[in-house]
């Protein structure tokens, strides 16, 4: 099979396994996981395949594999679709696959598959546990998901939305695999939908992100409009991107720009950059691996997927002027939302949300580096952090499954076991959940030379330096302080010191469906640093070559200089880093209850009050307009207002008519006058008619005769 | 041979005598009878008038024909009215069948 | 067989009358007898027209299948039919939603014998008008169409049943007195109706009638027929009749009402003010558009603020029937760019589209008030656990109706967006502010149909339809077969649109 043949086929497995279980083998859940499961590992099979053999090829930059079909006849020509793997292609088809292997993988184990049915458990709502007898006693045990099969099946079509994505050779599909996972995520966020807040918060994240589309489907029409093409290869030739940077559009931006910040913007609402970052927390409402699977491996990275494959046009007029004015805003936005989201972090209590606004502060990085022109800083972050951030969330589902474990012992169902205040001391009671916790937060930390985490953080802020972007460097670098601060305390609050209640004793290691995947991402957290290691790093330089920034720079039509070597980034990194470690592990080690945390602070608690303040200025104010403005008083007012008052005018001109005309004219006068003439003569002449026919016979005759006289005298004679 | 004049006459005073009963007798079967002596008198000048004309063309005798269809059918239709109206008003006097009236 | 390959038009177009004849002569009792008939009769144009497309050659100029018979040799209308790639589509999009609105129909037992003989006659009156090429003809089965959708709404309806049918023909056959007007002028000035003949000679059009000038004259009678057109579409502010009619018609009234009738409107546009007035249109274009906006943004806006189940599809209507006239008048502007191709491709795809999505949109609503009698979405609430299968098809619709990628409407959407935005960008400024602005109405698509999931299958189950008399049913296999054939299509539309594009293609590229 061609390489191109097996790219197109990548993201068609999941989807078919979606479609299977959907029609076919809904019932049965052993079938349907291993489906699921089965079609993510064909699809991981396939992706290795083709990144092995991407590998192999020289100069895949200019000679990448690909493949189009014509699509949509648009006038005199068509517009194509098909698929493309250069270097960038590669490298994230890499991550992607294994993660989302691993995620199906975890995910048989997080729904409890095995287990019995539960007790009162209802679709669209979490199972509770189910008593079982052993042993001549009862105990609780965790229950099996009732709705197993159909999140197999969801999972399977994000699948496919991701892989559609990465393997894009053109905007418009690239788009179509974003809105997919945009949708996946809402049924998935929303799985259990019979709660509440799980509503919500999917509605939640598809308007928003809907805002990001919006704005760049706008982008895409503009760059097709512009262009008259979406594929990116046609796109970043020198002449169509100079052609774009010289030509004025409106805002006082060039059309690139402007291209590119529309286009940023859908990111922005993906990849839950701020302002738009408010659905990511709440997306926690879903299922754990779900968690992994958008926040971590695919959706949110898919945003910043797709900066970098829009790297040449968003610096098309980037030239010796400094950043340009969408750059700028791509630098402002990332950097902020690091720093914004990590202070909101160092306040949240509940596991998954911590590692949320931690995503949400680690994209902001990445797109910081964006826009200061760091492209494969930006691609290796990406990656790294994709690997450690799915191991932290999948670890965090662990040590919540653990939880959960403890509270069905206990069956005390008012402890939230996913607040890390109810935890501690978990490091005994789930060693290998603890320990590849650990390597992934301090990949996350940056801990140094050995994490992955280190060397892409590193080479951003070396990056943000070199480039004397000094403002970003100092807003990132803080940012990096707070990452290592709240990592730090969330391991020391979870995994260390006592058990803070009941349930944390009596938590358990899970099974190894989920410990797998653990150790496997566990490995990459730390490996994937040292294929990117820079080559004039002191002593550790050189030693592997710097394979990532060769293989992935070569996207580009110039391969981006690696910046000088300066201390300062390195040991700013450094100090950050185990600074922040130590600091948190310092304050944390002796905090016993939430009334103890001094970091409580209601400001950064309540996440700067961003969701109050949407509600009251955009949700609440929309729906008021919706409803009053537009309904009631333009609809049923003004326009049927109008509408209806044709009928009374109507039926006033017409009892006018009838009450000036037709009743006197014409009812009066000539009907009834007839009629009343007629009735007269009637009258009168009623008296001829006897009913006795021979009389009128005698009349006729009579009649006959005179008639018969009368026209013989004067007509005839 | 008799001139066609004294056919018209004889054919004159049967329709008078015929109209006469109509016109006067107060049974309405007699009545009938009346219409069917009117009917025969025109019979007879149709007949007088195709023997002394054209007599070749037949349509003289053709209408005598249609004639006495006609009149047998309103025999039929007359008696059947009589005999239903004195069946519901016990009568056949044709002052007494004054239901025509305002 | 020759009769039929050589009047194939024709028979379709009067096959559901005819049908609709000898049904008077069926029992009034017999209700089974009835639906069956009438799915049978319907069917039969369908695998007629699935004939026409797969004999049609869409790279052939002109229009195909022509018939011809005098009709009106006095005025010099004539009975004319043809299709090309323009209303084949159309045509096709009737004879499928027909019968499946019968199919629909099989819940209603109450005067069956009358309500198919009207959905039978509801079909000949729009199918006449997509093949009609004589602007009599056009206009009598225009009017046509009204008289049993009337019937329908009034007959069969809910409660504010009378109004509603009332409002419906009162607005549309007052909107269509200026159509009749233009028409009639158009018949005086040139001696006869025949569309191809008016269109030639029409646009050239230079000398004073009446003592007006030719381009007022010719104002006028653009707006007569916009007027027309735009309050069938609905255009926005000529929409309100829109979700009354569809709220209180039966159901499968608003699955004909929404996916053929206001498609009459759009096509109106296409095959008429188009063609005749490309100087009047290309003026007017920017009004076109703003209404077209307006009816996307406040369609939307109106939806959202839906508490009526039905209702909120019904405004889902206006929002997206927008776009098509978005597309429109996008083309208007700049007839005979690629951009102005692309926006009409759209614009036609998205009448097809709709077509398919707004119907299945009204039978699901239909499904769950049958087995509720209540549209009001406070009232529903977490009924996915116990309609699974309805949940999942009303999702899929729904995101078809939202436009989401891999279905219908994300294609013709995009191509509208495109198009119109690439007018904006390569000759009149003002449509990219439009189709910015147009994408508000975008996001807010999404705002309405997320809030009716919402509401109907998600959150805390309502106890009320679990247990007892209440109980929820889930959707049956009947309703389940009235979904299929357009899920398929939605689906088959959105994965690899250039089956049916490619027809709508090469018709606008030969006709604009």
């Amino acid at each position: 099979m061609t390489t191109e043949t097996l790219i197109w086929l990548i993201p068609l497995p999941p989807v078919l396994a979606f479609f299977l279980i959907v029609l076919f083998t809904n019932k049965s859940k052993a079938l349907s996981h291993t489906i699921g499961v089965g079609a993510a590992a064909l699809s991981f099979i396939g992706s290795m395949v083709v990144f092995v053999r991407a590998l192999g090829v020289e100069h895949l930059g200019e000679h990448p594999f690909e493949s189009a079909i014509n699509w949509i006849p648009t006038g005199s020509t068509w517009f194509r679709i098909g698929v493309l793997i250069d270097p960038l292609g590669a490298a994230v088809l890499f991550f992607v696959a294994i993660t989302i292997f691993m995620i199906f993988l975890y995910s048989v184990g997080y729904h409890n598959y095995g287990q019995p049915a539960g007790d009162h458990d209802v679709k669209g709502l979490p199972p509770h546990g189910a008593t079982i007898e052993e042993h001549g006693h009862k105990h609780v045990v965790p229950s099996v998901e009732p709705m197993y099969s159909r999140f197999f099946a969801f999972l399977g079509l994000f699948a496919f939305g991701m892989y559609t994505l990465v393997v894009s050779d053109n905007l418009l599909t690239l788009f179509v695999g974003w809105e997919i996972m945009g949708l996946c995520s809402y049924l998935l966020i929303g799985f259990w939908y019979g709660k509440p807040s799980a509503r919500d918060a999917a509605v939640k994240a598809f308007m928003t992100t809907r805002i990001g589309d919006v704005f760049m489907l706008l982008g895409i029409a503009f760059l097709y409009s512009a262009t008259g093409t979406l594929t990116f290869r046609e796109i970043f030739t020198e002449e169509t991107l100079r052609a774009l940077a010289s030509t004025p559009a409106w805002f006082g931006m060039t059309a690139s720009g402007l291209i590119a910040l529309l286009l940023f913007i859908g990111t922005v609402g993906k990849s839950a950059q701020w302002p738009l970052h408010v659905w990511l927390p709440d997306a926690m409402e879903g299922p754990t691996p779900v968690s992994a699977m958008i926040h971590a491996a695919t959706m949110v990275s898919a945003g910043v997927y797709a900066v970098l494959r829009m790297f040449p046009l968003l610096t098309a007029d980037y030239g010796e002027h400094g950043l340009t004015v969408t750059m700028s805003i791509v630098a402002f936005i990332g950097a902020f939302t690091a720093l914004f989201a990590a202070t909101i972090a160092v306040a949240q209590n509940d596991i998954k949300r911590v590692l949320a606004y931690s995503t949400i502060s680690q994209l902001g990085y990445m797109i910081a580096a964006l826009g200061i022109g760091a492209y494969v800083a930006a691609a290796f972050h990406l990656i790294t952090h994709a690997f450690f951030k799915a191991l932290l969330f999948l670890g965090s589902g662990s040590v919540i499954h653990g939880m959960e474990h403890g509270v069905l012992h206990t069956g005390n169902h008012h402890v939230d076991p996913q607040d890390m205040f109810n935890m501690g001391g978990l490091r005994k009671k789930m060693p290998i959940t603890f320990w590849t916790f650990l390597i992934g937060g301090f990949a996350l930390s940056g801990f140094p030379l050995v994490t992955a985490g280190f060397w892409s953080k590193d080479e951003i802020l070396a990056d943000a330096f070199g480039h004397g972007h000094m403002a970003v460097f100092v807003t990132l670098a803080i940012a990096a302080f707070l990452t290592a601060f709240y990592t730090m305390r969330q391991i020391t609050l979870t995994f260390l010191g006592e058990p803070r209640t009941e349930e944390a004793k009596h938590a358990q290691e899970t099974p190894w469906t989920m410990t797998t995947p653990l150790i496997v991402l566990s490995v990459f957290a730390v490996t994937y640093g040292w294929v990117g290691i820079p080559e004039h790093f002191p002593l550790l330089g050189g030693l592997i070559p710097n394979w990532f920034h060769d293989f992935v720079g070569h996207t580009l039509a110039e391969v981006p200089e690696t910046p000088e070597f300066s201390w300062i980034p390195l040991l700013t990194s450094l100090v950050v880093a185990l600074g922040g470690l130590t600091l948190g592990w310092l304050y944390y080690r002796n905090v016993k209850s939430v009334s103890e945390d001094k970091f409580q602070i209601p400001l950064l608690k309540n996440k700067y009050y961003f969701d109050e303040a949407y509600n009251f200025l955009f949700v609440k104010p929309a729906y008021w307009f919706a409803e009053n403005v537009v309904y009631k008083f333009l609809d049923k007012g003004v326009i049927d207002g109008i509408l209806h008052a044709f009928g009374p005018s109507t039926q006033g001109f017409g009892s006018a008519l009838r009450n000036y005309f037709d009743l006197p004219v014409i009812n009066r006068a000539i009907g009834d006058g007839s009629a009343e003439i007629t009735y007269w003569f009637g009258g009168k002449l009623r008296g001829i008619q006897t009913g006795r026919v021979q009389q009128y016979l005698v009349l006729a005759l009579v009649t006959f005769i005179v008639i018969g006289a009368a026209l013989f005298f004067f007509v005839l004679a | 041979m008799v001139p066609l004049s004294w056919y018209l006459i004889f054919a004159a005073a049967l329709f008078s005598i015929g109209l006469f009963g109509v016109l006067s007798r107060r049974n309405a079967v007699a009545i009938l009878l009346g219409i069917e002596l009117m009917l025969n008198s025109v019979n007879i000048n149709l007949a007088a008038f195709w023997r002394y004309g054209d007599v070749r063309l037949m349509a003289g005798q053709v209408f005598a024909i249609i004639v006495f269809a006609v009149a047998a059918a309103e025999v039929a239709v007359g008696l059947a009215l009589v005999i239903s109206v004195y069946r519901s008003r016990r009568t056949v006097v044709a002052d007494e069948i004054d239901m025509m009236k305002w | 067989m020759n009769f039929i390959s050589t009047h194939l038009l024709s028979t379709i177009l009067f096959f559901p009358a005819i049908a609709a004849l000898v049904m008077l002569f069926l029992p009034k009792e017999e209700t089974k007898l009835h639906k069956w008939y009438a799915l049978a009769a319907s069917l039969v144009p369908f695998v007629l027209s699935l004939v026409v497309w797969f004999n049609f050659d869409p790279s052939q100029p002109g229009y195909q299948f022509e018939e011809m018979y005098t009709w009106y040799t006095a005025i010099g209308s004539s009975l004319h039919l043809g299709v090309d790639g323009l209303s084949l589509s159309m045509v096709l999009l009737t004879t499928l939603l027909t019968p499946i609105a019968i199919l629909a129909s099989f819940s209603i037992n109450d005067r069956t014998k009358a309500y198919m003989i009207l959905f039978l006659f509801l079909e000949t009156g729009m199918l006449g008008v997509f093949m009609a090429i004589d602007l009599l003809i056009f206009f009598v089965f225009w009017e046509i169409g009204l008289v049993p959708m009337y019937f329908l709404i009034n007959q069969w309806g809910s409660a504010n049943r009378n109004y509603a049918s009332l409002k419906f023909m009162i607005y549309t056959m007052g909107g269509s007195l200026g159509l009749l007007l233009a028409v009639q002028l158009l018949g005086v000035l040139f001696k006869t109706y025949d569309l191809q003949t008016i269109t030639a000679q029409w646009s050239a059009y230079t000398a004073p009638i009446g003592g007006i000038s030719a381009s007022t004259f010719k104002a006028i009678a653009f707006w007569a027929f916009v007027i027309a057109f735009a309050v069938k579409v609905p255009l926005w502010p000529f929409h309100t009749w829109l979700p009354d009619a569809h709220t209180e018609a039966p159901t499968a009234g608003s699955m004909i009402l929404a996916g053929v009738l206001l498609k009459l409107g759009a096509y109106g546009f296409l095959r008429l003010v188009l063609p005749l007035y490309p100087a009047e249109a290309k003026y007017f274009a920017g009004a076109l558009a703003f209404l077209a906006v307006a009816a996307i943004v406040f369609g939307a806006f109106g939806s959202y603020a839906q508490t009526d189940f039905k209702r909120l599809v019904a405004y889902s209507s206006v929002n997206h029937m927008g776009f098509v006239v978005l597309g429109i008048a996008a083309a208007a502007f700049a007839a005979g760019t690629d951009d102005a191709r692309i926006a009409l491709n759209g614009a036609i795809l998205q009448m097809f589209n709709h077509g398919l999505s707004a119907a299945g949109m009204f039978f699901l609503v239909g499904v769950i008030y049958e087995r509720t009698h209540t549209r009001n979405l406070e009232e529903f609430g977490g009924l996915f656990p116990l309609v699974p299968v309805y949940g999942g098809i009303l999702i899929f619709t729904s995101m078809a109706s939202l436009g989401l990628p891999g279905l219908n409407g994300f294609i013709s959407e995009f191509l509208v967006v495109r198009g119109s935005f690439g007018v904006g960008v390569n000759s009149v400024p003002v449509m990219a502010i439009y189709t910015a602005v147009a994408m508000l109405g975008l996001l807010f698509t999404g705002a309405y149909i997320l809030k009716g999931i919402k509401k109907v299958l998600h959150g805390p189950m309502n106890e009320h339809w679990v247990h007892g008399e209440h109980k929820l049913t889930e959707i049956n296999a009947r309703e389940i077969i009235v979904m299929v054939p357009l899920m398929v299509l939605i689906l088959w539309i959105g994965l690899y649109p250039s089956w049916i594009l490619n027809v709508i293609n090469k018709a606008v590229v030969m006709l604009f």
